[in-house]
């Protein structure tokens, strides 16, 4: 009798006690053959966490290089330096000017239809742009606008007014002499993350194929220009990780305005266009019609848009919505992404990551296929509960800008970095949380 | 676009509680072929005309304290429940019209859960809190048939509400994310039968049957938690249509009296949980933002095995102990955190004191160890291991004259 109360007061101390289950403490976190106590990130607006169209602090410290320190430091990883912006709306440049980051807010059309739209967060503070490199060495490389010969010149870290970057010229030690590939290397790292080649083709594409000195990188160019950033950084069994570089044209920046987004609600609109188009041949009907775009080659400078090609983001929306544009006014060419364009992009996109595939080989390095997990996010994909596309805004995986990603976004790629290290090395680095990341802020 | 990925219940293979009656849970929770009390109004009220009193009453109640850790794949983020006390409970009364004819009343709660992740954690967009409470009102008409078998069968009314919160994916300034709490409660009907015979003078069979019930919760609160600029996508005071079947159960059971003093049982239980196939939150008002919510759940049919025994050691004091393993009704790549499960082990001992003739203090407890699992919720891309231990004491009081 005795025996038996006291084995119920034994249970119920038991469970007061509440022995709780453990499941974790059979798994222990390993750098495999690579050494992550010195990790420095090398890269442009990608590497450097650019969101919303500027750099500023908070972006900067989701940068997809700074989630993968915090799971080295796991392994052996030691501190990560950032170069901080010196506040929340940073800077930015649009048309040659300097911008803050954009945010949801209440915008009237022309029509008066008031909804949400990226604006900007206010007037930018060049003091961002202060040198900081006296507290560098930053192991944040990343450059804002940067294509891979960037990475490799001297000029580059010249003042905005001498025609370098004001991104680099803050924290190169030495500015117009020293290079970013040679700042990397100064710092002795035993791991190195390199992104690089998205802007050689980016800027001819953000600019409608138009931009003058923003051509795209020819391919035996852009070959000996990595090759060249390779041969510096990966001597002496230096490991580290390479990633392609995704088709531009998976961006919200070129998805968002549909071809035949010139919707025609009347019959009276219709039959007026039939009358001003019928030399042309262009027929209008009611309903979603495809817009009408300068093309130089084309009879009278003007055609319809092809499905395959795309109208940019930043195509000014009252334009359309009042002016006429698209339709009794052709959409300026560097508005557009004709098919010419596309397919020049197309190719030097493949030709592109097929250089960076052959160096990842030739450097053993470790290869992040960045081009096949930010390309399948168009039919969607789907982390801890969250469903990414390439939807403006409510797609989750791109900030404002349409072009670079947000925090959710950036513990997606870090994730895809993991996932190459650990199958290179390995390693056995945890994977991050996304559900634990910011995606766009809504007021 | 935002996808409510769903809600369901748990506890004790999917989100069954099987603790229902003190004398029962001690020994394994068998007692589809057992005659002890009015209890069998739920074990098997073809049981019921056996039991030899006129008149049994009994009533229990349980706590659970359970505890439940994720750990993401490959080393990820861990978590743990925080858990409320939940305190499933019982009442029957019996009583014996003639010598044929018995009647019954049972309140019990077979279903329920009440899981808490938190706000913050890493599933939060699959669910971060649910509470599910169940109640079934079952009376009963039992018939013995010679001394032999006894049949009988109940009809069975059941209140059920629901009450869980999941994070949406939208992010607010402060970077806090958007919620939705979803409320609601239904009633339903179903029926439990029973047959019981007596083999031999010792050896005693049973089966039961409760059939499924199907819980329809109709106008359901609806309510969003998200920023300014988007609240008119998600309608303030919207309602929202759920079903929740509660399972059928086919049992069938055995005990052999060995002596005056000791008795055995074992008891085979099969759950048609295939009829849990996927949770469908139907919004009364849909924007773009917010199409109906189908969620798979998919499960299969599952068995419990169960052995029990009880000794008297005296007039005083009756002992109990127990065994059972519950198969997990959740397919591995439909292992979602509202449900946690997987399979189970159930170790229980239970002990009744008689201060007089017929008249029980019954004690329990039960330990559950729920085996680790490594298993993912694939619609959500959400991939990681579960183990669950429950520490569930009980007491409860029979009366039997």
């Amino acid at each position: 009798m005795k025996l038996i109360i006291a084995s119920f007061i034994a249970l119920a101390a038991f469970t007061l006690v509440g022995c709780k289950p453990d499941i974790g403490e059979d798994f222990t976190p390993t750098s495999g053959s690579a050494d992550f106590s010195k990790y420095v990130a090398v890269g442009n607006s990608l590497t450097a966490g650019f969101a919303d169209g500027a750099l500023y602090k908070q972006g900067q410290s989701y940068a997809f290089p700074n989630i993968l320190a915090q799971q080295f430091s796991l392994v052996g990883g030691g501190a990560f330096k950032i170069p901080y912006m010196v506040d929340e709306n940073g800077i930015g440049v649009q048309n040659g000017l300097p911008v803050t980051k954009r945010v949801l807010g209440p915008v009237t059309d022309c029509k008066g239809v008031t909804s949400l739209s990226p604006v900007f967060a206010g007037t930018a503070n060049l003091l961002n742009l202060a040198p900081v490199s006296s507290q560098g060495p930053y192991n944040n490389m990343g450059i804002p606008g940067a294509k891979s010969f960037h990475l490799l010149t001297p000029l580059f870290g010249n003042s905005l007014a001498q025609g370098g970057n004001p991104f680099y010229n803050r924290i190169a030690t030495n500015p117009g002499t020293s290079t970013v590939v040679g700042d990397v290397v100064a710092q002795n790292p035993t791991f190195v993350s390199i992104w690089i080649g998205n802007n050689d083709v980016l800027g001819y594409a953000t600019s409608g194929g138009e931009g003058g000195e923003d051509s795209i990188t020819s391919t035996i160019a852009f070959t000996q220009y990595l090759y060249a950033i390779a041969n510096q950084i990966f001597v002496d069994g230096r490991k580290g990780v390479i990633a392609n570089i995704p088709d531009v044209t998976s961006v919200p920046y070129f998805n968002t305005v549909p071809y035949n987004g010139l919707v025609l609600t009347s019959q009276d609109q219709v039959d007026a266009l039939n009358a001003a188009y019928s030399q042309l041949g262009i027929q209008f009907k009611l309903g979603q019609n495809p817009f009408i775009i300068s093309d130089g080659n084309a009879p009278g400078g003007l055609r319809q848009i092809r499905s395959d090609e795309y109208v940019l983001l930043t195509v000014p929306q009252d334009s359309i919505k009042c002016y006429g544009w698209g339709s009794q006014v052709p959409i300026p060419g560097k508005y557009v992404l004709d098919y010419t364009e596309v397919a020049k992009i197309k190719n030097a996109t493949d030709a592109f990551n097929q250089v960076i595939f052959e160096v990842a080989q030739q450097k053993d390095l470790a290869f992040a296929d960045m081009a096949s997990l930010l390309g399948s996010l168009s039919s969607g994909l789907t982390f801890d509960g969250l469903t990414f596309t390439t939807t403006f805004v409510t797609g989750g995986a791109f900030s404002l800008d349409g072009i670079h990603l947000t925090p959710q976004g950036n513990a997606v790629v870090a994730n895809g970095f993991i996932g190459a290290i650990n199958a290179k090395y390995g390693s056995t680095i945890p994977p991050v949380n996304v559900a634990s990341y910011p995606g766009v802020v809504f007021p | 676009m935002i996808y409510l990925a769903g809600a369901g219940f748990a506890n004790a293979g999917g989100y069954q509680v099987n603790l229902i009656g003190i004398r029962y849970v001690g020994m394994g929770h068998i007692g589809t072929s057992l005659t002890m009390d009015a209890g069998s109004i739920f074990f098997n009220p073809g049981s019921l005309s056996l039991i030899k009193d006129k008149y049994s009453v009994t009533g229990s109640v349980s706590g659970i304290f359970s505890y439940t850790q994720f750990q993401a794949a490959n080393g990820g983020f861990s978590a743990r429940t925080d858990n409320p006390l939940s305190t499933p409970f019982s009442v029957f009364a019996s009583a014996k019209l003639s010598d044929a004819i018995s009647v019954g009343l049972g309140v019990y709660t077979p279903f329920g859960s009440s899981i808490v992740w938190g706000d913050d954690w890493g599933g939060k967009y699959l669910i971060q809190d649910i509470k599910l409470k169940s109640v079934l009102f079952q009376p009963t008409v039992s018939y013995q048939i010679g001394d032999k078998l006894g049949i009988g069968a109940g009809l069975v009314f059941a209140y059920g509400k629901v009450d869980l919160n999941k994070a949406l994916p939208l992010t607010f300034a402060d970077g806090s994310s958007g919620q939705v709490n979803l409320k609601g409660h239904a009633t339903s009907w179903g029926y439990n039968l029973g047959i019981t015979y007596k083999l031999l003078e010792d050896l005693t069979i049973g089966l039961n049957y409760r059939s499924k019930i199907k819980m329809d919760l109709k106008d359901g609160d609806a309510n969003f938690k998200v920023p300014g600029s988007v609240s008119s996508n998600f309608p303030a005071g919207n309602q929202f249509d759920a079903t929740l079947p509660l399972p059928a159960v086919l049992s069938g059971g055995v005990s052999y009296k060995i002596n005056d003093k000791f008795l055995i049982g074992a008891q085979l239980e099969y759950i048609r949980w295939s009829v849990y196939d996927s949770l469908i939150f139907d919004f009364k008002e849909n924007t773009s933002s917010l199409p109906d919510s189908r969620n798979p759940r998919k499960y299969k049919n599952t068995f419990i095995y169960r052995l029990g025994a009880q000794y008297k050691a005296s007039d005083l004091i009756t002992v109990r102990l127990g065994g059972y393993y519950d198969e997990t009704p959740v397919r591995t790549e439909y292992e979602n955190p509202e449900t946690p499960d997987g399979n189970r082990l159930g170790f229980s001992a239970g002990l009744s004191i008689f201060p007089m003739e017929g008249l029980s203090v019954d004690l329990s407890f039960l330990f559950v160890n729920q085996l680790k699992r490594d298993s993912e919720y694939a619609p959500a891309n959400f991939k990681g291991a579960y183990k669950t231990y429950a520490y569930i004491p009980g007491i409860g009081l029979t009366y039997n004259f």
